[in-house]
């Protein structure tokens, strides 16, 4: 933390102005909203079934547990966030809320989201939000970020969690259908961030982040782009060959998966100028609407009971 | 003898602007708050089950 944003000696800087809509913003509601379509998709895939009204606690705890490690997130990352054009505008380096009020609501709700789903659901999927919150605050924002190029491939799990927290929730157990759901997020991870981290190198560069395009270079990471979502399009296929996944989910994950080799190809093959920048933006944009895509039919197939029988590869 | 009436302390800084920003964040956790009790009690119920009927009168 830099000494601008952990001093505070005016007493009319002892609490800000900063509204209800500065404290949802320090939750990443854009995060929060895939957090939630994850992990009732874990919770919808796994093998059992729990009362409406125990998901639904469960799911706002899960969302409001990610938020809290956001808070923290931001909390932590005010000083470099002012350097750079797209976090500049945050709530605590625009100076609406305090970096103290920010560490003691991103706290105050990663205990207590802690707290209601161990006791709405169980030890484990409680166990497992701590263990969530912890890594996003601490391992990634604390040590992975500003020390490797490998910071979003390592700190991109505790994105992937939720859905095995889905269907912790459930089981009170981790099983296989939550796992490949994992792996399908943890390979997400890397080209989604790396499209925007191209566009973005020298923001990257003034914070002191070493993100990839600044510490391997520009053609290195677009060849790492390819790499994996070369190797992420076949995994979240197997939902499907899993067989809890049904028809429509087989058709999407293929189709969308091809679109998403096919734009990654283009990062790699386009590096100058414009049209670099635009196949950057296309890669990042439709790389949230894949993840959305895919999660939200496995969500429909299995929430709403519309299973197609499939052969069964695996399990 | 008469008690000094005690006075909020509001720090000058504070425009009437900054004034109705608080009391709007003091409104919205107050809502949060109220929805708490109202979550709890419903997942209470829930949780309990018809058991919640089951105890001596």
């Amino acid at each position: 933390m830099s000494a601008a944003f952990d001093t505070q000696t005016d007493s009319a800087t002892l609490t800000s102005t900063g509204e209800a809509r500065d404290f949802f913003a320090l939750l990443k509601p854009r995060v929060m909203s895939l957090v939630v379509i994850t992990a009732m998709a874990g919770m919808a895939t796994a093998p059992g079934s729990v009362h409406p009204v125990i998901a639904f606690a469960a799911l706002l705890a899960i969302a409001v547990g990610a938020g809290a490690s956001g808070c923290l997130n931001m909390w932590y990352d005010a000083d470099i966030d002012q350097l750079m054009s797209r976090t500049a505008k945050r709530p605590i380096p625009a100076g609406r809320v305090l970096p103290s009020e920010a560490l003691a609501f991103g706290l105050t709700l990663s205990v207590g989201s802690v707290i209601v789903l161990g006791l709405v659901a169980n030890l484990l999927s409680a166990a497992m939000l701590a263990f969530t919150i912890f890594f996003y605050a601490v391992v990634y924002s604390m040590w992975l970020k500003r020390w490797t190029p490998q910071n979003i491939v390592i700190g991109g799990a505790a994105g992937a969690f939720p859905p095995m927290i889905g269907e912790a929730v459930v089981t009170g157990d981790l099983g296989i259908h939550s796992i490949v759901l994992f792996a399908i997020i943890f390979l997400w991870t890397p080209p989604h961030f790396w499209a925007l981290a191209l566009v973005k190198a020298a923001d990257y560069g003034r914070a002191g982040i070493p993100m990839m395009p600044n510490a391997a270079g520009p053609a290195a990471t677009r060849r790492q782009i390819v790499l994996y979502t070369l190797a992420m399009a076949p995994v979240a296929v197997l939902p499907a060959l899993m067989g809890f996944g049904g028809l429509a989910y087989l058709i999407v994950s293929i189709a969308t998966g091809l679109v998403m080799i096919a734009l990654s190809i283009r990062v790699w093959r386009t590096t100058e100028g414009e049209a670099a920048t635009k196949a950057c933006y296309r890669l990042f944009g439709f790389s949230i609407l894949y993840l959305f895509g895919l999660f939200a039919v496995l969500l429909v197939e299995n929430g709403l009971g519309l299973m197609w029988a499939l052969p069964k590869v695996i399990g | 003898m008469t008690e000094p009436v005690k006075q909020p302390i509001v720090p000058a800084a504070f425009s009437p602007e900054d004034m109705a920003r608080r009391r709007r964040r003091s409104i919205a956790l107050a809502l949060v708050l109220g929805g708490l009790v109202v979550f709890f009690f419903i997942v209470t119920l829930v949780k309990t089950g018809p058991a919640i009927l089951n105890r001596p009168l």
